[in-house]
């Protein structure tokens, strides 16, 4: 009697302690779910920030290229107005300029 | 001990197994809770400095590749101005190269334009010997002003006579052919060559040698004050 009453107790804490050693595993197992989800999230917000990052580059990228070309083009017609300014001027001057060297040339000093 | 007693203290114990698991697992929940807010953030943090620091790189290397590549055609557009500024030049000098042409073909101008360079590099000189070099072309007009430029320097230095050998046996140049001052075939488009009689020290003075001085030294000059200077010309 004693010892079948003692055996019942004794059943019952077993079945206690199994209990309690799945609810601590459960929370533990979930803590490791939860942390790999941490991973996961963490790599889908830091795709969308690359993405965002791309995105933004891709506009730089762009405005530079047509600033590029704004400026190539401006600097093209910089160099070109240049040059025919200085070949206007090379013209009007030119035939003043070569007597004068003449004149050098042909004046000597003594 | 009585039975419900017994049963009483087992339950006892049963409620307090499951009550210090809850609470565990309540600590459990709540360190992942706090770990999955810590490693999110650390993993988050450390992507995103390294993608900013990727991005900003890159965003570095198109400034720097926009940079070197205006620097290109910015100097690319120096160079092409500068060079229609030296064609702009070339083509002022190749015209006065063929105005040294028309030059030595005026037979009265050049006499005495030659007699004064002669005068001009012997003075120059200050040799008591010289050694005088001319185009083949010109031999005889130089002889015949040898003894004039002679007399008129010694009257100008106040110095004797010098001798003045002319070299016959090598010449300048010839006279560009066909008025091509732009060919590769040595010319010479006038004047004379004098050195002392050792040869250290020559002195050159033809017409092309004095277009070049000029030339370097008078054409930024003339170039910008070429319509007014043009009446107030002092010889070198």
């Amino acid at each position: 009697m004693a010892s079948n009453r003692g055996q019942g107790g004794i059943q019952q804490l077993l079945a206690a302690e199994q209990e309690a050693q799945r609810i601590v595993n459960a929370a533990k197992n979930e803590k490791l779910a939860r942390l790999k989800q941490a991973k996961e999230e963490a790599e889908k917000e830091i795709a969308e920030y690359r993405a965002q990052l791309e995105a933004e580059f891709q506009k730089k990228v762009s405005d530079s290229t047509g600033d590029s070309g704004a400026n190539v083009k401006r600097l093209e017609q910089e160099t070109e107005e240049k040059i025919h300014h200085l070949k206007t001027e090379a013209a009007r001057i030119s035939d003043d300029v070569v007597a004068m060297l003449l004149k050098y040339v042909t004046s000597v000093k003594n | 001990m009585k039975d419900a007693d017994v049963s009483r203290q087992i339950q006892q114990m049963i409620r307090f197994i499951r009550q210090e698991a809850e609470e565990k697992a309540n600590e459990i929940s709540v360190a992942a809770e706090e770990e999955f807010n810590i490693e999110k953030l650390q993993l988050l943090e450390a992507e995103k400095r390294k993608i900013r620091q990727e991005y900003e790189r890159k965003a570095k290397q198109i400034d720097v590749r926009r940079k070197i590549e205006y620097s290109t055609q910015l100097n690319a557009a120096r160079i092409k101005v500068l060079q229609a500024q030296d064609d702009a030049m070339g083509s002022m000098k190749d015209a006065a190269k063929k105005g040294l042409l028309r030059v030595s073909n005026d037979k009265k101008v050049y006499k005495k334009l030659l007699k004064d360079m002669i005068v001009q590099g012997l003075l120059r000189l200050r040799e008591p010997s010289v050694l005088l070099r001319c185009r083949e072309s010109d031999r005889k007009l130089v002889e015949s002003l040898i003894e004039e430029a002679k007399k008129e320097y010694s009257e100008k230095a106040s110095m004797q006579s010098p001798k003045i050998s002319l070299d016959d046996r090598v010449y300048l140049p010839p006279p560009p052919k066909n008025g091509a001052v732009d060919s590769h075939e040595p010319y010479c488009s006038g004047g004379v060559v004098l050195a002392s009689e050792d040869g250290k020290i020559v002195l050159e003075n033809t017409l092309d040698a004095r277009l070049d001085v000029i030339f370097r030294q008078k054409l930024p000059e003339a170039c910008k004050e070429a319509p007014v200077r043009l009446n107030n010309i002092t010889a070198i």
